[in-house]
């Protein structure tokens, strides 16, 4: 008797589906058996890597470059744990959230997407790679159309276009490292590839592919209205996994593949990027009238950090400050991702139970529901990212990182976005425990109310930064 | 309306982006260095069966395979998941009807020779599974509502047939102690046959359910309606 984690962990989500699709009178117990069963595996499995180091596994005993395997080291089963503890909650909110006949479309393809989700943390091979991001759009697309109105199968649809652009594009830049280098596993590519022309077109196909599928500003166009559309418990996986996905494949193969072949120029690309999506991002969360509209557009914000982080990968020479910085993105990337997904799940009990998600009209909402209201705030905090909430830890090294390179412009976007978040996440918390209508005017009365502010300002965000002068100051007779 | 500047700059953007791409891919044609084909071609001998397509899509790279057999069954959930299927086409004519009669039969045939000749000649499941769809598309465009698939229940157990195989192969060969989808020696004909056998069946249905573009009528409801 042999038990191979790595396959069981794409095979019982996989087993699962056929199951539920073959019985679907009996979806919902099977399907959250399946759930529970894959979760499990995937725990396992990244216990045993966090004891014992990466393990892989050779499908068909052929091995690279001949046959396919799966491997699991830190940075994937760091996601996986993530992804599937996330999974497990979005599929008992599921349970009770889904009407019978939805409930039949619901889990078998919910299932499809957990084994793609497995599937391409643990692949290693780029064609295999493609297969789980095709599997992993179509299902995304077909389980945000379930709500069945007319927006959300139109957005949704675009979504599937978009999805299939971004892995055709991928798909071309993996031909074209296949035709220079005869081979398609990641481990032994890294070791040939070479910069130049072919490395570089190859590299811009597949991170382009990528950006489209992680939604990065400004190609982040189809993502609002597919997510907010979407049923509850979907929106939050796809919001809180499935761009996740797309941006560990660009952290992947950056780190595996095109490190030889990489320059700051690349990085400070995606960091401009990665800016614009914070900035646009957060303030149209701020500007959103619906709820989960907001949570879909703090989505592609969010989405921005995890992206300028590679500027400041860049220029840390490698040692405990890089692997510190490639800890707080992946740190960054997880925090969100249960964020969201709590977001999304309690924004959806309340759009359920008022009927609406309009935020100025969700006064009310908190004396109805305190444990929901309670649970977007406690996202709220990590969306900002208040202490202790991880996203606090890994701004704070990001920044800390930045001023130390001098790169303090990506300190200011960060700082921006931050402010942002705290706006939009203060407006929904505002009007979820008020019964009276809200004031029109931000400002009521500037001459009291603008040194409160500045004061506020400079106890949150001025203090904590620019500390250096005080140890200078105390030098002056108090520090020896 | 696009803008003037914009009917010029589109285009000569993407002239740019394709003269790149033509140059990279020239490029890597060069320079290209050992091919995995080579490697592959050196040891379909080994893989059970002789046809060097089903070697890799079966046994070298079947983890794949069985993840787009998941594709094809994803995209019908998905069909599925939209709401019923659209009327029938009316009654095919005398002249039609006798001709589908003819040609259904010779495609469910030509599946059956298409599925075997895969192990050694040109074929295999996808070619097998898209005859046997064509089938169904015929019986459809004949004015027959279902495409000569069967009800609700049997439809959706023919439709999982092929992931069911080819994971379950996978899982028990893997806890026999030779590992996921690692076929034992002199076994491996018989096992691809039998996965292979399960994806025809599931495509075909697959291809053919796509078609009538709808959730599969639930048997009690076709029961009382005729």
């Amino acid at each position: 008797m042999m038990i191979d984690l790595l396959a069981l962990a794409v095979a019982f989500p996989l087993l699962g589906a056929v199951v539920v699709t073959a019985t679907p009178s009996h979806a919902r117990g099977l399907g959250l058996a399946s759930a529970v069963l894959t979760t499990l595996t995937s725990l396992v499995l990244s216990l045993g890597v966090w004891r014992d180091g990466s393990v892989r596994s050779d499908f068909g005993g052929w091995g690279a470059p001949l046959g396919i395997g799966l491997q699991a080291d830190g940075l994937s089963v760091a996601m996986l744990v993530m992804s599937n503890l996330v999974a497990l909650a979005v599929s008992v909110y599921a349970g009770s959230y889904f009407s019978a006949t939805a409930r039949r479309h619901f889990w078998p393809l919910w299932l499809l997407l957990w084994s793609a989700l497995n599937g391409l943390f643990l692949a290693t091979d780029l064609f295999n790679l493609y297969v789980t991001l095709e599997l992993l759009g179509l299902s995304a697309a077909a389980l945000g159309a379930l709500s069945g109105t007319r927006a959300a199968v139109a957005a949704n649809l675009r979504y599937l276009l978009v999805g299939l652009l971004g892995s055709m594009t991928y798909l071309m830049g993996v031909a074209l490292l296949y035709s220079r280098y005869g081979m398609l596993d990641i481990g032994l590519l890294a070791e040939v590839i070479e910069p130049g022309l072919v490395a570089w077109t190859a590299m811009a196909l597949m991170f382009s592919g990528l950006f489209l599928k992680a939604a990065l500003f400004p190609m982040h166009f189809w993502l609002p209205p597919a997510h907010a559309n979407a049923p509850a418990p979907v929106s939050a996986a796809l919001s809180a996994l499935v761009v996740k996905a797309a941006f560990y494949l660009v952290l992947r193969l950056w780190l595996d593949l095109f490190d030889p072949v990489l320059n700051a120029s690349v990085a400070n690309v995606l960091g401009l990027l990665g800016a614009g999506a914070v900035i646009w991002g957060s303030w149209r969360a701020l500007r959103a009238e619906r709820l989960k509209l907001l949570a879909a557009y703090s989505t592609v914000a969010q989405m921005g950090y995890l992206f300028i982080a590679f500027p400041l990968l860049v220029a840390t020479p490698p040692g405990l400050a890089r692997d510190n910085l490639l800890a707080a993105v992946v740190l960054l990337a997880m925090t969100h991702g249960f964020a969201k997904a709590g977001f999304f799940l309690a924004a959806g009990l309340v759009q359920k139970t008022a009927g609406h998600d309009r935020i100025n009209e969700l006064g009310g909402a908190a004396q109805a529901l305190p444990a929901a209201t309670f649970a977007i705030g406690l996202a709220g905090v990590a969306l900002i990212g208040l202490p202790p909430s991880g996203t606090f830890l890994a701004k704070w090294i990001m920044i800390e990182q930045a001023m130390i390179q001098g790169l303090w412009w990506w300190v200011v976007v960060i700082m921006l976005g931050t402010l942002l978040a705290a706006a939009y996440i203060f407006r929904v918390l505002g009007h979820a425990f008020n019964r009276e209508p809200t004031p029109y005017r931000f400002v009521n009365d500037a001459r009291t109310e603008i040194p409160a502010l500045l004061l506020a300002f400079i106890s949150a965000f001025v203090l904590g930064l620019i500390a250096q002068p005080l140890w200078t100051l105390l030098d002056q007779g108090v520090l020896g | 309306m696009t803008p003037a500047w914009a009917k010029v700059l589109i285009p000569i953007v993407l002239i740019a982006i394709g003269a790149v791409l033509v140059w990279a891919f020239s490029l890597a044609a060069l320079e290209g260095g050992d091919r995995l084909a080579l490697i592959a071609l050196e040891r379909v001998p080994e893989s059970g069966v002789s046809n060097p397509i089903t070697s890799v899509l079966l046994n070298f790279r079947a983890y794949d395979t069985l993840l787009e057999v998941a594709v094809l069954l994803t995209a019908l959930l998905g069909i599925w998941s939209l709401g019923p299927a659209a009327p029938a086409f009316q009654p095919a004519s005398p002249i039609l009807g006798g001709m589908i009669a003819w040609v259904v039969p010779l495609l469910i045939l030509s599946t059956g020779y298409m599925l075997w000749a895969g192990g050694h000649a040109p074929g295999g499941a996808f070619q097998a599974g898209a005859l046997l769809g064509a089938a169904g598309v015929t019986l459809a465009l004949g004015g027959d509502a279902s495409a000569g698939l069967p009800g609700e229940t049997r439809l959706r157990f023919l439709s999982v047939l092929g992931v069911l195989v080819f994971t379950a192969v996978g899982v028990i060969l893997m806890a026999l102690g030779y590992g996921f989808l690692t076929y034992p020696e002199g076994y491996a004909k018989w096992l691809i046959i039998f996965i292979e056998t399960a994806a025809t069946l599931s495509i075909g249905v697959t291809l053919a359910a796509a078609y009538l573009g709808g959730e599969p009528r639930d048997e009690r409801t076709s029961r009382s309606a005729t």
